[in-house]
């Protein structure tokens, strides 16, 4: 690589702006200094992770008052409560500690794959298997 | 302004490789992509880990009422007010880890080193926690070659046990590194990985104390 060559991609071309978005040149171009590669906003600051504890906290609480409901409310609705509850819990673990909010989309795709396709793929093979079992 | 490198010689030459923003040729933070590839390969493993532990979780749902079963049921054995304090505790360490993380990331040592052994401490706490249940089940006659529900309820729990476990001796790694001055703040993305794995142990467990422990039977 000629000097001109580095210095221009150390100084900036110029030419960035006619870049695609998504080329890579572009993207390392524009990163923010302080991030790390991967990351395209910075992470929140401590107060807001205890925050965010604070309500898991609260959650898991309602949580367990909710599980010990059984026989006043229609089991029905506990299943519905306590399934959304935990869906709310573990967004928040994987959106706020997990930085899935701060990162790039990539690992959200990549996570939201597996996190979607686990529980798919194994409804079906409890409604195949559950009735074979049966009988 | 990032500085991106190109490849000198060797299989691809030519090839535009972009330097980490402070510390350059780290092996945790290079990529080949734009984002990192120790980072791609974690998430990677991540999305895998679902379906490795969603197949344990509908084993258990498919097996833990199957009748013509001898021996106890989940509703002779489980302790809900104990496992949801062990539950609080492994939540709990999610938000130590952060902590630890954001002090790494502003190059506060000396609160990294304690958060990061808070994290293990917690972990550790959940784990003598879960040996405590398995040896009451044990007690009350649940095995893991009891009946079904006593196999898929043991795998189960016992391998997000493993994932902990591990979770904790790479936790002390860190801190060993950390005691030895070998983690600095160009490192923080080796402690961001750490700190992944074991957010994710923390919401398989969210998963599983749900699904397991608390839905109506």
């Amino acid at each position: 690589m000629s000097d001109t060559e580095t210095q221009e991609i150390e100084q900036g071309s110029g030419h960035e702006a006619d870049l695609p978005q998504g080329d890579l040149a572009y993207r390392m171009a524009h990163a923010a200094p302080n991030l790390l590669p991967g990351e395209v906003k910075a992470h929140p600051d401590p107060w807001q992770y205890v925050v965010v504890a604070v309500v898991l906290a609260v959650i898991t609480g309602v949580e367990i008052a909710v599980s010990y409901m059984e026989g006043d409310i229609p089991d029905g609705l506990i299943v519905v409560l306590l399934l959304a509850m935990m869906v709310v819990k573990f967004i928040l673990v994987a959106s706020w500690f997990m930085h899935l909010r701060t990162d790039q989309p990539v690992f959200k795709r990549l996570f939201i794959v597996g996190a979607i396709a686990a529980p798919l793929l194994y409804l079906v093979v409890l409604a195949t298997l559950h009735g074979v079992l049966a009988s | 302004m990032a500085t991106v490198e190109q490849t000198p010689t060797g299989p691809g030459a030519g090839e535009l490789v972009p330097a980490r923003h402070d510390d350059p040729g780290t092996a945790a933070n290079s990529t080949h992509t734009g984002v990192a590839n120790a980072k791609l390969a974690m998430w990677l493993f991540l999305s895998s880990d679902c379906l490795f532990f969603g197949a344990f979780i509908a084993t258990y749902l498919l097996y833990r009422d199957r009748p013509g079963q001898t021996g106890p049921t989940p509703q002779d054995v489980y302790n809900i007010p104990f496992t949801s304090v062990t539950s609080f505790i492994l939540l709990m360490s999610s938000l130590t880890m952060v902590l630890a993380l954001a002090a790494v990331q502003r190059g506060d040592y000396r609160r990294f080193r304690i958060w990061i052994l808070a994290t293990a401490l917690f972990g550790a706490t959940f784990i003598g926690g879960q040996i405590f249940e398995f040896t009451e089940f044990t007690r009350k006659g649940l095995n893991v070659d009891t009946n079904l529900f006593g196999s898929s309820f043991f795998i189960l729990t016992g391998i997000h046990g493993t994932h902990v476990l591990i979770g904790i001796v790479w936790l002390v790694a860190l801190w060993g590194l950390s005691m030895q001055s070998r983690i600095s703040q160009s490192d923080s993305e080796r402690v961001e990985i750490a700190g992944l794995y074991w957010h994710f142990v923390d919401v398989v467990w969210i998963v599983i104390f749900t699904v397991i422990y608390l839905l109506p039977k």
